[in-house]
């Protein structure tokens, strides 16, 4: 008996994990599924999980990917509002966002059917937006009037209108401008133009750059002048108050003129015969008026 | 081997009774593949479950997928490198995430044709007389010239989750927007900017850019570094090297102003001291000398008011005798006894003729 409640057990396990396999399927992180009951789609899974359903040939399930996918449109032309012609190349990221939608569109969910039909929903979107607006709105220095991102959203803003008006189950994450050329004319016209604009630059800055150079030296040279002209007056100034304050020492010498010429002549005498000098001088002069009565042997007095 | 194993089982219980040798031989054998049959089964059982341990390699990362969803949220559910187990395959699913510590993209789209090969070894195609869009990129500034710009941009994987099980080629997408990022940048800066006077700015520009598209289509990577490179188209390469030249040349003219206006405004400035400080100093002896003279004025003047003509006398006497210490040359000349002048001749000449010496002639 113990024997035949193992194999029960085991046989059960296997019965089990047989359904199992027929009843349940699994949908991962990345993809999304839907379950067809006789072709019909009835239920839609986005989020991963195990899920229940009736064995074949009853439910089928179909897994697409939902991870955001890359697409590029071909490189091409299109007239701007100027109207010049402009090459843009678009890339999309897009995913199946509802696969039971996504299914019947696409003859059992080919995406190489879903691209092309996003391909041609993107070349008339693009057409259309880019038509409305001039280049100065593709390119310019300033970001009021740049329209670079309100292109880009238009442009996605009409893909994903089509797009749900249809009921492709597809949604557009994020769209840009992936490459932005003129044609091969209109390039050579550029070129032509950058290079006369070149030389309009290379003779302004040989001619300003002469022109602000002398600009600069006469200005220091200006600014030299002034500042010593400003020394010069404040030297005159600096004296001037060196005499004001000398004057202040006046009446000490007014006390007595006499002895204040005095003192002047006897340090003007000092600083006079400072230097090497020769000094003649005779007997009355002090203090060698003191040989005045002496006897000499001069030749005057011998004979 | 379910239907197998049940069908032997009741194989050995029901002949109780083994009569002839050949069924006994049989049964026999039957045990003995029985038991063969249960070491095989144990052994697929260790096999189905040692089957669980996986290895992640020093450059992988993986991420369990437990019926379908990812075991454990964000960082947490990245297994690093190692020895691991899951439950065997219809339970869980292992997914390896290749991850090195950079990833690396380029951005051609604006750069004209070229191979890495053609450029190392310096035989790119000739630059033709305009640019055909199908073959070479470029990219429109906003004053409207033609640049070739490229970058290199320098990332790596945040959120390895959101990169694999969100994006079907995530560092398509990264490229993408680094194309998108150089363009776009590329439309809203001047020529000049782009290529000398502001080449840090636009390569921020191009990075700030990216960083903001790929946090919008929440890629789940963290931008490192973008490195740009801009030139002007081959056409113009000469125009172009010609502004830089007269560029050049207009700097090295102003550099030379400039350094001649330090040099004139450093001299005027020590001139205008110089002028100023011996105004100063020259005011300072001035009022000093003035100050002492009439110190000793104040001083004198007692003394030579109590006898005016012996203090006059004492004071010529004593400098006399000063000054005539300092005086090298010193004649004396007598009065004649009868009176008359005498005539004195000097040669001065140890000196240039400036006759310092006071004659006193009598």
């Amino acid at each position: 008996m113990k024997r035949n409640v193992l194999t029960v057990v085991i046989g059960t396990v296997l019965i089990v994990i047989f359904a199992l396999l027929l009843f349940v399927f699994q949908v991962r992180r990345s993809e999304v599924a839907v379950v067809t009951t006789f072709g019909k789609p009835v239920r839609n899974l986005t989020e991963p999980g195990a899920y229940f359903k009736w064995p074949w040939p009853i439910q089928k399930v179909y897994k697409f990917d939902q991870r955001t996918q890359n697409f590029e449109d071909k490189f091409s032309e299109n007239l701007t509002a100027d109207p010049l012609t402009l090459l843009t190349s678009v890339y999309v990221g897009w995913r199946i966002s509802d696969a039971k939608a996504f299914f019947p569109k696409f003859a059992g969910g080919n995406e190489a059917a879903a691209q092309r039909m996003l391909e041609s929903i993107l070349r008339s979107a693009k057409s259309a937006v880019i038509g409305k607006h001039p280049l100065s709105e593709f390119v310019n220095a300033n970001p009021e009037d740049l329209k670079f991102d309100a292109i880009e959203n238009e442009i996605k803003q009409k893909v994903q209108a089509r797009l749900s008006t249809n009921d492709c189950g597809i949604s557009i994450e994020f769209l840009g401008i992936k490459k932005l050329g003129l044609p091969e004319s209109v390039a050579q016209a550029v070129f032509t133009r950058m290079t006369s604009e070149r030389q309009v630059l290379i003779s302004k800055l040989q001619y300003t750059g002469e022109a602000e150079a002398q600009e600069i030296r006469s200005a220091a040279d200006r600014q030299a002048a002034e500042t010593v002209a400003n020394a010069d007056a404040d030297a005159t100034r600096i004296r001037g108050e060196g005499e004001a304050e000398a004057a202040k020492t006046l009446p000490v010498f007014q006390q007595n003129p006499e002895l204040a010429n005095f003192l002047l002549r006897i340090s003007a005498l000092q600083q006079s015969l400072n230097q090497r000098s020769t000094l003649i001088f005779d007997e009355r002069t002090p203090p060698f008026d003191l040989f005045q009565h002496l006897p000499t042997n001069s030749p005057s007095q011998q004979p | 081997m379910s239907d197998e194993h049940d069908h032997h089982d009741h194989g050995l219980s029901a002949p109780v009774t083994p009569e002839d040798s050949g069924s006994q031989a049989l049964a026999e054998a039957l045990r003995s593949s029985f038991a063969i049959v249960k070491i095989v089964m144990l052994l697929m059982v260790i096999a189905f479950f040692s089957s669980g341990f996986f290895q992640v390699g020093p450059q992988e990362k993986a991420v369990i997928l437990r019926f379908g969803r990812p075991v454990g949220d964000g960082q947490k559910a990245l297994l690093t490198s190692g020895l691991h187990w899951s439950f065997p395959y219809p339970i869980d699913e292992v997914v390896k995430i290749p991850i090195t510590e950079q990833q690396i993209v380029l951005s051609t789209v604006g750069w004209y044709f070229t191979t890495p090969e053609q450029e190392l070894s310096g035989e790119e195609m000739p630059a033709g007389p305009s640019l055909n869009p199908a073959v070479d990129g470029y990219a429109i500034t906003a004053d409207r010239n033609i640049i070739h710009t490229r970058a290199t941009l320098y990332y790596h994987i945040d959120d390895p989750i959101r990169f694999v099980f969100d994006f079907e080629s995530a560092s398509n997408t990264v490229q993408n927007a680094l194309d998108n990022a150089l363009l776009y940048t590329a439309a809203r800066f001047n020529v000049d900017d782009i290529l000398t006077r502001d080449v840090a700015g636009f390569q921020d520009a191009v990075q700030q850019r990216v960083t903001d598209l790929t946090e919008q289509e929440q890629l789940g990577i963290v931008i490192d570094q973008c490195e740009v490179q801009s030139i002007p188209p081959r056409q113009l390469q000469t125009v172009f090297a010609q502004v830089t030249d007269a560029r050049e040349n207009r700097n090295k003219l102003l550099n030379d102003a400039h350094s001649y206006e330090n040099q004139v405004l450093l001299q005027s400035g020590a001139e205008a001291s110089t002028i100023t400080n011996e105004a100063e100093s020259a005011r300072a002896r001035y009022v000093d000398s003035l100050t002492a003279e009439a110190k000793r004025f104040s001083d004198l003047l007692p003394k030579y008011e109590s006898n005016p003509s012996l203090f006059a006398q004492l004071t010529l006497v004593q400098t006399m005798g000063q000054v005539l210490t300092n005086v090298q040359d010193k004649i004396f000349l007598p009065q004649r006894a009868d009176g008359k002048p005498r005539e004195l001749r000097l040669m001065l000449n140890r000196e240039p003729p400036q006759p310092k010496a006071g004659a006193q002639t009598p």
